[in-house]
């Protein structure tokens, strides 16, 4: 990685299309609804900005630390090969425990793929790690939402990649595994 | 926010004590890391923040409570599903966003479709990583096992909370 690369803020199309928005929205805000309406709306943004913008920071040094102190490779060891009713639980946990984003997650079900992983195994593994991960619950849900709003999200999903797994099982059966 | 101001920091702090144990983590790498990752966030999250805003500002209040609030039952649900699907960007984009539609009155369990169907369907992600990497024959696979759980996830939140009051 480059140190130049590292110094510059780096603006992907991601950040385009939201910065588009805002120009958008707040344009049509400002002509459609007035002056006041406009002011008012970007003071509430700016105010939760401030509010939130210190724990994104924290939230993004407790991702480093986590992504640092837990060996990537635990996963794949575990899910390799295995298949069945017991291999959807060990996914289940297997994807709630990964921690870290898209980057982290998919090279380790492509690597679970190479060592026999079938694909409901992959697919259960991906849902839990995307609905019930542990690391973006404790970083970010709970701040953001409070463990009220958790609890029922939680309590209200964690069969949930069990089921996306069954209905794989059954998609496999009629579709085939692609090869 | 006091609360999870103290919650992440207590987080934190257990995270560098462990990182100081383990000899083979180093502060200064780690730091490096999250100054990375933190980087595109400090041009996207304020750009999210201010659409999320001025758009919520566009839609008139009562629509919220209307077609999204407690009491919109299953087709609210059904409509929260619809809108996390196409909610794009990583949780420090999609969350903010989301705090700020709750704020206008949308209720939990439409939430907690919205959030799911956004986990599972995020399209930033099938096109970044899933497609490159695991190709569109597992894509479709995977989404046609997925597509039914955000619904059921709203609507399993909307029985617990009635079981709850």
């Amino acid at each position: 990685m480059g140190r130049t690369s590292a110094r510059r803020i780096p603006v992907d199309g991601i950040t385009v299309f939201f910065i588009i928005l805002a120009v958008v929205s707040g344009g049509a805000l400002l002509i459609l609804n007035g002056v006041n309406a406009f002011s008012e709306a970007l003071g509430n943004g700016l105010d939760l900005m401030l509010e939130v913008m210190p724990l994104v920071v924290l939230a993004v040094l407790v991702a480093a630390y986590v992504q640092h102190l837990l060996p990537m490779d635990f996963a794949r060891r575990w899910l390799g090969g295995s298949s069945g009713l017991r291999g959807l639980l060990i996914a289940t946990v297997a994807g709630m425990l990964t921690p870290g984003g898209p980057f982290a997650a998919f090279p380790l079900v492509l690597g679970m793929r190479g060592v026999g992983a079938s694909i409901p195994v992959c697919i259960t593994y991906l849902t839990a790690w995307s609905m019930l991960g542990l690391q973006r619950i404790v970083v970010w849900e709970i701040p953001f939402f409070g463990p009220h709003f958790v609890l029922v999200r939680v309590g209200s999903s964690f069969l949930l990649p069990l089921v996306a797994g069954l209905i794989a099982m059954a998609l496999v059966r009629f579709a085939g595994e692609p090869t | 926010m006091i609360v999870a101001y103290a919650s992440i920091c207590v987080v934190l702090f257990a995270l560098v004590a462990a990182g100081t144990l383990h000899a083979d983590v180093s502060h200064r790498d780690t730091a490096r890391l999250a100054w990375r990752q933190l980087l595109p966030l400090l041009t996207r999250l304020p750009a999210a923040f201010l659409a999320a805003n001025f758009l919520v500002a566009l839609v008139p209040a009562h629509w919220f409570v209307q077609f999204l609030g407690q009491s919109s039952g299953v087709t609210g649900v059904l409509i929260a599903s619809c809108l996390g699907a196409v909610l794009i960007g990583g949780p420090m984009v999609s969350f903010p966003i989301a705090l700020v539609l709750m704020q206008a009155g949308v209720g939990v369990p439409q939430m907690v479709a919205l959030i799911t169907a956004w986990s599972l369907l995020a399209v930033h992600r099938m096109i970044t990583y899933e497609v490159p990497m695991m190709g569109w024959r597992f894509l479709w696979r995977r989404v046609t096992a997925v597509l039914v759980l955000a619904p059921i996830a709203g609507i399993t939140a909307e029985l617990v909370l009635g079981v709850w009051h």
